[in-house]
């Protein structure tokens, strides 16, 4: 995306663009010792030709029109160039110099060729040109961070036309009429200063430099804008974190990065991602995720398909005016990912080969009990429960082993070195007429628990192609598979299992039951010998065109057409080795078809001051998903795995499928007056089919924002320390569609029955359809103020804004009697207020080092404002009026009953160690009438900050995260009734009347028969990760022909500060019997610490 | 080439206006389920009705949590908690001080009966929807009645067990949240008229398919419920219907495969041999199960009626898994001393090694223990053994108490290709002649009818060898007594002695109300009088938020 370079504006700061900065110091340089030789000899400024036709444009419109055709970019000083006169231009395939000749044939300017850059300066440009011959001021400009000497500042004496320039040595002269005037020195990506002369003959000035953001082009959603134009709420995350963090998943390296955005790692299994949330919960049943945009395009698939080293960039739109584009699926924010493509007239292929090698840890290990401890507690646990102990431990194996004095080290058993490594190549290049950009990666990654593996290999290619001077054409596609095959390790049995138990006969044989004739818990390492075939592979092709019809200047229609082919594929095989007798194959396969096709129109209008722009959307959607699945049992042996199902002597199969479509139609217009006052008007109407037949299944959604440029006034002009200063107000209203499929209708499932040894089908009514069912809206308010102070040496955002979901999508629990579960609605409303903050500070700049500190904090209260519309609260769903949707609603522990307690008074069934409540209602007895809300799942706040220090070519970044003020169920805190018959984790304590706690209960069977959640607090505050890179200089590496090398050594999730008893506290799961859900540890497992190392060549 | 250009754009365009303008577009259609508008012909019907079954199965077949199905027997007269084997689900119902009414397995069965009512419900308005095309009035009544008697089964079931319930007699379409409960007799009046509709509709056993309820099956029923309804009269002449009706008759000789010892009772119990078409002319209703291993869908669960019921014994050193000794246990619930050792008179066939399991011997088929093998394992006393290989086991008197204490082989199952057996696989015997004969005793003890009673306690002591009784003889404690000697494992023991108002009696005087052997054995903790009715479902008065659904006193 090329850059917008011009301002309409006065300020010399707001002249350029960034980009230019880098080079306006040498090209200055250059401006003085060159002769101003027009166009020097450079083959390709000569041949660069360029069409142009503008009748009555301003000079700046002609510049930027030379951009647009070619790779060069102008500099020059507007307060010495005048580019706000109008001219007319008509050339054909002309020379940049001749049309350059033509607009400035009244005016002295010279221009100069350097590299990309053409230079505009005023022929009569002298230095210590003598106007008045009063008094003379001189002086040297330094940079402040450097004392190198800044050439070219200019130099004006406040209150007139007057100035000079600083020479090579940033030596100036300027004569003044009196002691008492002012100098204002202003420069290029310099804060402007002013000086008081105070009779002084000498002025010796440092500037300061300024550090911009705002005029960066950030994607918006069917197009871009500059960030200075935007008026929603959009963060980008950096790109930095992007390309130095080495993570598998783009939701790692986003975690904690951005206000608003709350990223939940919820396991460390390779190639699992995480949960997302964008400020809070706006939903309660329906899919609360934000949607995922890619290149444009509704993302399909799981995140690990998209490869991280392809992203360009990633934006989070966060308000109702920025997602309302997005109608029906903007509720929960929205995630603009843009992958790279081929830059315009790369004069050779860009050739960038990634690397990142690295190993795993457990980054915090919940040391099992030890042998003696795990004596100790059966004999207490049988004191404890009134029973005889007869064995030193429960199971006759474990006696063996006990009498025997064999131990084992079963997380020494389960676990192994996790290690990783990726391969990332990247291909970039093009011409004025077609951009490339192809790559391919290859990820390898063993997890720390045995049998846990990951496998990626991605290519991508992305194309573009400028057919006719109207039409532009591009394709991008991706192939991405994904490979989580093997059978895997049971972390879950491997804390349980017996330190008196070993895992392999004399054969090498694992055993099955190691704690014989215990049978709740098999061999960890049993998974091991199940042959898993677990793959997805993902294909997406887009491909878009674009016309720009000469005709109609500012109109643009661009068709995008998208068709993306998920494919997954499972395939598992059970044999004797796992105690399988008969041997059980199960396949299973499903497919996912789904074209988008979007007609989108533009155009854009400046007159004067104003700019104006319009966006209109149609599209159109479907998606179709089919599933089969199969199963045989009973083989003759297991050598043919799930080859060959037929070899089994009963099969059973299964297929599935449904269909959802979406229509939608946008528009957008965007209106500024002079880059001060910005409004965005948009509107999005979108059908889903899967809403109920009795409504028309359409939504509309509008919004409306309003910014206001306050830096840009004039009064704001003479106040230096503020850059930048931006005043976003927006309301709209946004949908969530995000209900399944087949929700609207009352239907009946499939099931069997056996009658004379065959199955029959039969029909069992379990789920009540709904067929007013609609979407949900959530309408919001945004307040934003952008910053940027001191030479944005200070700056960031402040937006605080409230959103109210009604109609709210909710699968709402039923009673029994109806014969349903539950039912899906719209009902009740319910409020977030939120604060979003990010602030960035540049600590220290000087030429080698360089302290920057990126902060973000957020923080919302939910409220459930309705639900019924009878004011009534949901105990049943643990929904209350006037509290957050998520909450702990439990019975209030405050201790534990010791001994010689009365409890007859409050909990009359209770004995000592038990849990003690709180009776709340005073009725001397514990019923479920004394649950109380003990608070809240979600964090209160949460917080990122990242401190990135260079020094010369050294870079270290280190990044803390942290949640506060959650609670959740912890399972560790409770083993119920399998307390006994499992091992515990070393640091599980339990009340006996030798040794009590207010905290631990004691070990008696049946303790929490009320089902108390054991609810703790979850804060936490993590050393994320610390990145070291150093690039290696350029003076070094020019000799090997190399672009660029940078090796990097980065360490992920180093330490945690928690007063969670556990594994880790942020991810959540569940105790025995849940496999099924991802959340248990039966086939997931706690977080890692990486370290890892990475290079980064450019060729 | 740029004429080419412009005709290809051109045609995506109109391509893609086609696309969005199709009205249709964004029509749902449901592709892989079934929706009751579809299901009105014979074969929807059929459908309609397995889906019944598979609903009836699935409390039967839970594995949710194992001990959920000890709720029906512990804390009544049969059954103790050997420590630690029944906290599940199944604890409060012995540990009466624990029911509250956030219990999790009172919520499990009043959602599973009131999920059959609901199907129920769809299938019986479908059949009286109008006339169905291709079928007579006949198959349409059959198929009401089979679904009027599974709603009368959930019915009775709530009626028992937690008093009057919601009367729920139509399809819910749409959220429903202002239930209240109707009177006792509302709902009994609503049992009595469907199950008598199925009495009148059902066909006779040998019409209906095996395993598929039939007119003696809902005669059965509907004699329990005029029994608990204060009807014995009307109880008497429907079981007199089903004894006289020549389709079923007393098991008293062996049959099928004879070549492993057993007796005639015992054989009903055996798996190959529980089916009418097996030979069992005794069994009234059988609800079949398949291993799912060899029938796909054979089972909607792995039942686990074999863990709870048999013994643990392969927990003791030189013991494992094998057939004669009925496949894995693990003792979830102990019969108590008064079944094992006061129940049965000498002799009764009902207490044959066939059909309670008393002594074990040492069977482990590893060689160090070849010097014991074969041996009597000791039962009550610590006693130290010496294997071949100089190792030493030890057999604990505690651990024998539930270990090895005597177990029902009624739910005996083995599968040599799974010897830790997770699931059982056997039919369930839900009602047979046996039964018959009891609650007609039970419905002329009501009338005073004392000899009539004793000639049908006979009936079945004759065919147990066991010693005839006398019309002095007969008392309502009698009748249970023998209930338990004969269904014992069978009937939801809690159900009966709630429908005769015995159960806190019973409970208190036959199982006890203080731990036994050191604690080791829980007996019944805190029965009182108002545990008779189950608590209502606390998530349900919650959820039920537009009336109130009133708790049962003392919750």
């Amino acid at each position: 995306m090329k850059k917008i370079l011009f301002h309409t504006g006065g300020n010399l700061s707001n002249m350029f663009s960034r980009k230019i900065l880098i080079y306006m110091r040498n090209a200055l340089f250059l401006l003085f010792i060159t002769a101003f030789n027009v166009f020097a000899n450079d083959s390709y400024s000569q041949n660069t030709k360029v069409n142009l036709d503008m009748k009555d444009v301003p000079v700046a419109k002609v510049l930027s029109a030379i951009e647009e055709q070619s790779e060069f970019y102008f500099l020059f000083n507007a307060r010495l160039i005048d580019v706000n006169r109008n001219v007319s231009v008509k050339a054909e395939n002309a020379k940049i110099s001749d049309i350059l000749s033509t607009v400035f044939k009244n005016d002295n300017v010279d221009y100069i060729v350097y590299g990309r850059q053409i230079i505009l300066s005023p022929k009569n440009l002298d230095a210590g040109e003598t106007l008045f011959q009063q008094q003379i001021i001189t002086g040297t400009v330094t940079d402040a961070a450097s004392g190198e000497p800044l050439p070219g500042v200019n130099i004006v004496v406040k209150g007139t036309t007057q100035g000079v320039i600083s020479d090579l040595n940033g030596k100036y002269s300027i004569t003044v009429s009196s002691s008492n005037v002012v100098l204002v020195f202003s420069f290029i990506g310099y804060v402007t200063q002013e000086v008081p002369v105070a009779g002084k003959n000498n002025v010796d000035v440092a500037l300061v430099q300024e550090i911009k953001e705002l005029d960066e082009v950030v994607v918006v959603g069917y197009g871009t804008q500059k960030r200075s134009d935007i008026t929603g709420s959009v963060a980008s995350v950096s790109k930095e974190r992007l390309s130095s963090i080495p993570v598998t998943n783009f939701m790692h390296a986003i975690q904690g990065s951005t206000a608003g955005l709350l990223v939940t790692q919820t396991s460390s299994v390779p190639g699992s991602s995480g949960v997302m949330q964008v400020r809070g919960v706006n939903s309660i049943n329906a899919n609360t995720s934000p949607f995922i945009v890619l290149d444009g395009i509704p993302f399909f698939g799981s995140t690990n398909d998209i490869n991280t080293n392809d992203i360009e960039s990633i934006e989070i739109l966060k308000d109702a005016s920025a997602v309302a584009i997005y109608g029906t699926r903007g509720a929960n924010g929205v995630i603009l990912i843009t992958t790279k493509r081929g830059p315009k007239s790369q004069g050779k292929p860009m050739i960038n080969y990634h690397t990142n090698i690295g190993m795993e840890q457990m980054s915090h290990v919940l040391k099992p009990m030890s042998p003696a401890a795990y004596v100790k507690k059966y004999a207490d646990y049988m004191e404890q429960n009134g029973m005889t102990q007869t064995m030193v431990l429960p199971n006759s194996s474990e006696v063996d082993n006990y009498n025997a004095g064999i131990t084992t080290d079963w997380l020494n058993e389960i676990t192994q070195s996790g290690r990783f490594q990726e391969h990332n190549i990247s291909i970039s290049g093009g011409t004025e007429h077609i951009q490339y950009y192809v790559s391919g990666s290859h990820l390898d990654q063993d997890g720390v628990v045995k049998g846990y593996q990951y496998k990626r290999t991605s290519f991508r290619s992305n194309l573009d192609a400028k057919i006719t001077d109207f039409l532009k054409i591009g394709a991008s596609g991706f192939v991405t598979n994904n490979n989580y095959d093997g059978g895997r390790v049971n972390f879950l049995n491997g804390n349980a299992m017996s330190p008196y138990s070993v895992p392999r006969d004399s054969l090498g044989n694992y055993i099955i039951y190691p704690m014989y004739p215990e049978l709740m818990f098999v061999n960890p390492l049993i998974g091991l010998t199940v042959q898993r075939k677990d793959r997805g592979l993902n294909l997406t092709g887009n491909g878009y065109a674009e016309i720009t019809p000469g005709f109609l200047k500012g109109f643009k229609y661009r068709l995008n057409a998208s068709y993306i082919y998920n494919i997954t594929r499972f395939a598992q095989y059970t044999g004797r080795a796992y105690n399988d007798q008969s041997g059980t194959a199960t396949l299973e396969d499903s497919q996912t078809d789904t074209w988008v096709i979007e007609n989108i129109v533009s155009y854009t209008k400046d007159f004067g001051k104003h700019h104006f722009d319009f966006t209109g959307l149609y599209s159109a959607q479907k998606v179709e998903y089919f599933r089969g699945w199969s199963r045989a049992t009973t083989f003759i042996n297991d050598a043919l795995a799930y080859y060959d199902l037929a070899a089994g002597t009963s099969q059973s199969n299964d297929s599935q499928g449904n269909i959802y479509t979406l229509a939608s139609q946008m528009g957008r217009i965007n209106y500024s007056y002079d880059s001060r006052y910005l409004l965005t008007i948009t509107a999005r109407r979108d059908g889903y089919s899967a809403f109920g037949a009795n409504t028309s299944k359409y939504g509309l959604f509008p919004s409306v924002a309003v910014g206001w440029n306050i830096a840009n006034e004039s009064f704001m002009k003479n106040i230096a320390a503020i850059n930048q200063l931006k005043l976003r107000v927006s309301y709209g209203e946004t949908g969530n569609q995000a209900i399944g499929v087949n929700q609207t209708v009352t239907t009946a499932s499939t099931v069997k029955y056996p009658f004379g040894r065959t199955a029959l089908t039969g029909v069992l009514f379990s789920t009540m359809g709904n067929a007013n069912l609609n979407w949900e809206t959530t309408t919001g308010v945004n307040v934003g103020i952008d910053f940027g102070l001191f030479g944005n040496r200070v700056s960031g955002t402040a937006e605080v804004y409230k959103t109210q979901t009604s109609d709210i999508l909710l699968r709402r629990n039923l009673p029994g009697i109806t014969g349903y579960n539950n039912v899906w609605a719209n009902l009740g409303r319910m409020q977030n207020v939120g604060l979003d903050f990010t602030l960035k500070t540049v600590n220290v700049q000087t030429d080698n080092i360089r302290w920057v500190t990126d902060l973000n904090f957020s923080t919302y209260k939910n409220e459930i404002l309705e639900l019924y519309g009878d004011g009534k609260d949901d105990i049943g769903n643990n929904w209350f009026i006037g509290h957050p949707l998520r909450i702990i609603y439990d019975y209030e522990k405050v201790g534990i009953w010791q001994e010689g307690e009365d409890v007859s008074q409050t909990d009359p069934v209770a004995k000592p160690g038990d849990l003690k409540f709180k009776d709340q209602n005073g009725d001397h007895k514990i019923t479920a009438d004394d649950r109380v809300i003990v608070g809240q799942r979600d964090p209160k706040w949460i917080g990122g900050m990242t401190n990135t220090f260079t020094y010369k070519n050294f870079n270290i970044s280190i990044f803390l995260q942290t949640s506060q003020g959650g609670l959740k169920s912890n399972r560790d805190l409770t083993y119920a009734d399998e307390a006994w018959r499992r091992n515990l984790p070393a640091d599980f304590k339990y009340w006996t009347p030798e040794n009590k706690s207010n905290y631990w209960p004691s070990l008696a069977a049946y303790k929490n028969y009320r089902g108390f959640q054991f609810a703790e607090d979850y804060s936490y505050v993590r050393i994320k990760d610390i990145t070291l890179s150093y690039t290696i200089p350029k003076s070094f590496i020019s000799r090997y022909k190399l672009e660029g090398l940078t090796v990097y050594i980065s360490g992920r999730n180093l330490y945690t500060f928690t007063k969670w008893f556990g594994w880790d506290p942020e991810m959540t799961y569940y105790s025995r019997g849940w496999s099924d859900s991802s959340g248990s540890w039966e086939n997931n497992y706690p977080p890692v610490r990486t370290i890892s190392f990475g290079l980064n060549l450019g060729l | 080439m740029k004429k080419y250009i412009r005709m290809i754009v051109g045609a995506l365009l109109v391509l893609t206006f086609i696309v969005g303008c199709d009205d249709s577009f964004l029509d749902e259609k449901v592709l892989d389920a079934y929706a009751p508008a579809t299901l009105k012909d014979k074969l929807g019907f059929e459908a309609a009705a397995i889906g019944l079954y598979n609903h009836f199965s699935t409390f039967l077949t839970t594995t949710d949590d194992q001990t959920i199905l000890g709720m029906f027997q512990l804390g009544t007269d049969i059954v103790w908690n050997p420590m630690g084997r029944s906290n599940g689900l199944a604890r409060p119902y012995h540990d009466y001080a624990t029911l509250t009414s956030t219990d999790g397995a009172s919520i499990r069965l009043w959602r599973y009966l009131y999920r059959l009512i609901s199907n129920a419900n769809i299938l019986i308005k479908n059949a009286e929807s109008g006339s169905i095309a291709g079928m007579t009035q006949q198959e349409i009544d059959a198929y009401n009645g089979e679904a009027r008697f599974f709603r009368a089964y959930a019915y009775n079931m709530l009626a028992t067990l937690y008093g009057g319930v919601p009367l729920v007699t139509e399809p819910v379409t749409q959220a429903k949240t202002d239930f209240v409960r109707a009177s006792l007799s509302d709902v009994n009046n609503l049992i009595i008229h469907d199950l008598t509709f199925a009495v009148d509709h059902l066909p006779d056993i040998d019409q209906a398919k095996e395993a598929r309820v039939n007119k003696s099956a809902a005669r059965q029923l509907l004699a329990e419920v005029y029994l608990r309804t204060n009807q014995p009269s009307k109880a008497e002449t429907l079981c007199t219907e089903i004894i006289e009706s020549g389709n079923f008759s007393l098991i008293k000789q062996r049959y099928g495969d004879v070549s492993n010892p057993g007796d005639p009772f015992s054989d009903m119990f055996r798996v190959g041999k529980q089916r009418r078409t097996q030979g069992n002319k005794e069994v009234i209703w059988i609800l079949e199960q398949e291993n799912p291993t060899d029938v796909p869908n054979g089972s909607t669960g792995y039942p686990q009626q074999r863990r709870i019921w048999g013994a643990g014994y392969h927990d003791e050193p030189g013991m494992q898994p094998c057939d004669s000794l009925g496949g894995r246990g693990l003792t979830r619930m102990r019969l108590n001393n008064w079944v094992l050792y006061g129940l049965y008179p000498p002799g009764d066939m009902r207490n044959s090694r066939f059909s309670i399991h008393r002594q074990h011997y040492f069977n482990n088929t590893q060689s160090k223990f070849d010097n014991i093998r074969g041996k009597a394992v000791p039962y009550g006393k610590d006693t130290l053994f010496v294997l071949a290989n100089n190792d030493t086991i030890k057999i604990f008197a505690l651990d024998t108490v539930y270990k090895l204490a005597p177990y029902t082989l009624k739910w005996g199952h083995f599968d040599p290709r799974d010897v830790f057996g997770y699931g059982m696989w056997k039919d369930f015997v839900l009602m047979r002649l046996g039964e018959t004969y009891l609650l007609r005793a039970e419905a002329r003890f009501y009338q005073s009818n004392f000899s009539g009673a004793a000639d049908d306690i006979n009936e079945l002591r004759i065919r147990a060898n066991a010693p005839l009784v006398s019309a002095s003889d007969i008392t309502l404690d009698f009748i249970l007594d023998e209930r338990a000697r004969e269904l014992l494992a069978e009937e939801n023991r809690r159900m009966t002695l709630v429908r005769t108002g015995t159960l806190v009696e019973r409970a208190r005087r036959l199982n006890g109300t203080t731990p036994l052997a050191n604690g080791n054995i829980e007996t019944t903790n805190g029965l009182q009088d108002f545990h008779t009715l189950l608590p209502i479902p606390q998530t349900e008065i919650d959820l039920n938020k537009d009336a109130v659904l009133e708790q049962n006193p003392g919750y």
